[in-house]
């Protein structure tokens, strides 16, 4: 028994062919993270490198040909190869099997092969990247993607492949929850994090086919020359829009819904208080998966689609507003009276209610079609998902992994450190960020290397900040990796903050190989702080 | 889960003969000419044939009615994808009336075919050039 206390799934099996050709959700979750946060260092060396380009008017330090070639793979990689995969893939698959006290997902080869997918989708990138890039937007519209000489092939491939990957998890974290759950887990008893990810994984069905089948068609124009989106040849442009949004507004979801799920546990744990509005929260998120899917149309405003179909899609935008609202009233209604603490994770959830509040609202604006017209393609389109993605995705992420490290990896980083660099984080985003609304509603244009001298101090402020944002995130993953050194371990028992869902009340940190000793017994709702005392321990 | 169906022979072979039928109905009706109709009606006839493979063949029929609702939701979400694109398709040429209908209706595969009429009899080029813009009125 003692003996077996000391296992766990780092360090058993050994060898580099146990994590190659693992099946345990933990040890892909760990392999998807790694991947990620390589992705996530060249998305930002990128955006670093088009900020130095911005920091004052003229080009000098890259040609347009390489700007446009930097904001396409920046884009790309940030979105399919980073934010799209890096929840459910990485925080998705570590928990989710320990939150419903399963000893592995539904099928486990099968997750094995959706990260092989990813890699070899990856690889399709990589290929783009050393092959000279690709310069049409990590959108692809044509009439530009079927007749520009770079490498749209490739990369357009490498997407079609990666959506594949999504697809599998999706469908793979849904039999999960359906049938993997212990007795008595009954589906309101389960952790938000969970109904987040269902809706992700129910939005990654259904709508991913969609990206593949885009991709398929604008390879086929540009290589068989078949008249889709080609009006020369019988085709219409506007189409490539539809179908592309179709998938890529449901995408946002993709996105932010795991950003939620991540946000729904930190708040109650950090506040001690059980979470307000547990029904609203859980089926908000199913309302926003459903409704993002009848608001695409509000990225083609200019595009010129009909009249009707504007007025139609501005409509129904407003609605996503509903559910969302409903979201960050009952996280702040959570907290209301708890015993907040400022630790790094709630640091992170605080900064995320603020900027995603910002990015929400500001999507609101562009959603009217009046005011699209006048805002489309400028920075202030720039600013806005910028403070959904990143302000939203990538804040909960950063959020999410510092919440759960000492139960992932075993230790615990400088908390000091972590909550400074979280303020750099928060400083230097809204720093970056918030100057390019004024941008954008003065009128600069997005996707441009250089600039009108009227726009030169808003931009130089904006790329200071972005130093400040890079280094900050930069310094909370050494951090992180920092704790890994040795005699840095935690006691197995430790539960840091308390936390009362399976995957800390149930299990080691870090967990058994095979999750728990035995099938957990049920003895208590996710969050009921106000039933139960778990007091937050933590020893060396 | 609930013991398996097995299919009686006869419930196969019904429905292959109703998947025989239906591609007669295909055939048949594709020599009239029902003007925009002529997608509807193809596309409808082949639906059918499609859900009748997944109901019976699949046994989606009798399996856990979960299955089904996925199966009959992502038709769900392809309505809602055609619907709702007609609706910018169908209404352009609210402002701008040029671009209300497409430069050219067929695609240009049919370019190097010789023309031919709905019923695939060969046309005169030169008569057929006059018409050229009107197909969809015979
Ligand atoms: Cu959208």
């Amino acid at each position: 028994m003692a003996e077996n206390q000391k296992q766990n799934y780092l360090t058993h099996p050994k060898g580099i062919m146990s994590w190659l050709l693992t099946l345990d959700h933990k040890r892909i979750g760990l392999m998807y993270l790694f991947g990620g946060i390589i992705f996530f260092f060249l998305g930002g060396v990128l955006a670093l490198g088009m900020r130095l380009e911005l920091a004052a008017p003229g080009n000098d330090f890259v040609s347009n040909d390489t700007y446009n070639n930097m904001y396409t793979l920046h884009g790309a990689i940030m979105i399919f190869l980073f934010i799209i995969p890096a929840i459910p893939g990485a925080l998705g698959n570590i928990l989710l099997p320990l939150m419903l006290g399963a000893k592995d997902v539904a099928f486990p080869r099968l997750n094995l092969a959706s990260f092989y997918i990813y890699t070899i989708g990856a690889l399709f990138v990589m290929y783009t990247i050393i092959s000279g890039g690709v310069d049409t937007g990590w959108t692809f519209y044509t009439p530009y993607s079927t007749t520009s000489t770079s490498n749209v092939i490739p990369m357009t491939m490498g997407i079609f492949v990666i959506g594949f990957s999504s697809i599998l998890t999706g469908l793979n974290f849904i039999a999960t929850i359906h049938k993997m759950r212990i007795p008595g887990l009954t589906w309101y008893k389960l952790p938000l994090f969970v109904w987040a990810l269902y809706g992700t994984s129910l939005v990654q069905i259904t709508a991913t086919p969609v990206i593949a089948i885009t991709m398929v068609l604008l390879i086929l124009e540009r290589l068989l020359g078949i008249g889709i989106f080609d009006p020369a040849l019988g085709g219409d442009p506007v189409l490539y829009q539809h179908f592309f949004w179709f998938y890529s507004h449901p995408a946002v979801y993709i996105m932010i819904l795991p950003a939620f799920g991540i946000i729904s546990e930190i708040i109650p744990v950090h506040s001690r208080k059980k979470v307000w509005g547990y029904k609203f929260i859980a089926f908000s998120t199913l309302s926003i998966a459903f409704i993002g899917f009848l608001v695409w149309g509000h990225h083609m405003f200019t595009s010129g689609q009909s009249v009707f179909s504007q007025i139609v899609f501005s409509f129904i935008t407003y609605f996503v507003g509903i559910p969302t609202g409903v979201k960050i009233f009952s996280w702040m209604l959570t907290m209301y009276k708890g015993q907040v603490s400022f630790t790094p994770p709630m640091l992170y959830a605080l900064s995320f209610l603020f900027l995603f509040t910002i990015g929400g609202l500001t999507g609101i604006f562009l959603g009217a079609v009046a005011l699209d017209i006048h805002l489309h393609d400028t920075y202030f389109v720039v600013a806005h998902f910028h403070y959904v993605m990143q302000g939203g995705t990538i804040i909960a992420f950063l959020g999410g992994l510092h919440h759960w490290w000492p139960k992932s990896m075993g230790t615990m980083y400088n908390q000091t450190v972590a909550s400074i660099c979280c303020l750099g984080v928060f400083l230097g985003f809204n720093g970056t960020f918030f100057p390019q609304f004024l941008l954008g509603l003065r009128g600069m244009p997005r996707r441009y290397a250089t600039y009108d001298q009227q726009f030169a101090e808003l931009h130089n402020y904006s790329s200071f900040w972005s130093g400040i944002l890079g280094l900050s995130i930069f310094i909370s993953i050494m951090n992180l990796l920092w704790s890994l050194r040795k005699n840095n371990k935690l006691d197995p028992g430790t539960n840091p903050w308390g936390g009362m869902t399976l995957e800390w009340t149930h299990t080691t940190s870090p967990p058994h190989p095979h999750n728990f000793e035995e099938e957990p017994v049920l003895e208590h709702g996710p969050y009921d702080y106000d039933k139960v005392i778990v007091e937050p321990t933590f020893k060396k | 889960m609930s013991e398996h169906h097995i299919t009686p022979l006869k419930t196969y072979l019904a429905v292959a003969g109703t998947l025989f039928f239906l591609t007669a109905v295909t055939v048949w009706v594709s020599y009239f000419d029902f003007g925009s109709f002529n997608i509807i009606i193809a596309m409808g006839v082949a639906t059918m044939k499609a859900s009748i493979v997944a109901l019976f063949f699949m046994h989606l029929l009798w399996d856990d009615k979960k299955n089904l609702t996925m199966f009959v939701m992502s038709l769900m979400f392809l309505g809602i994808f055609i619907t709702v694109t007609l609706l910018d398709t169908g209404f352009r040429g609210g402002v701008n009336s040029e671009v209300e209908y497409p430069i050219n209706n067929r695609a240009t595969f049919y370019d190097s075919l010789p023309l031919t009429d709905t019923h695939g009899h060969p046309v005169d080029e030169h008569s057929a050039d006059q018409h050229g813009e009107d197909e969809d009125h015979h």
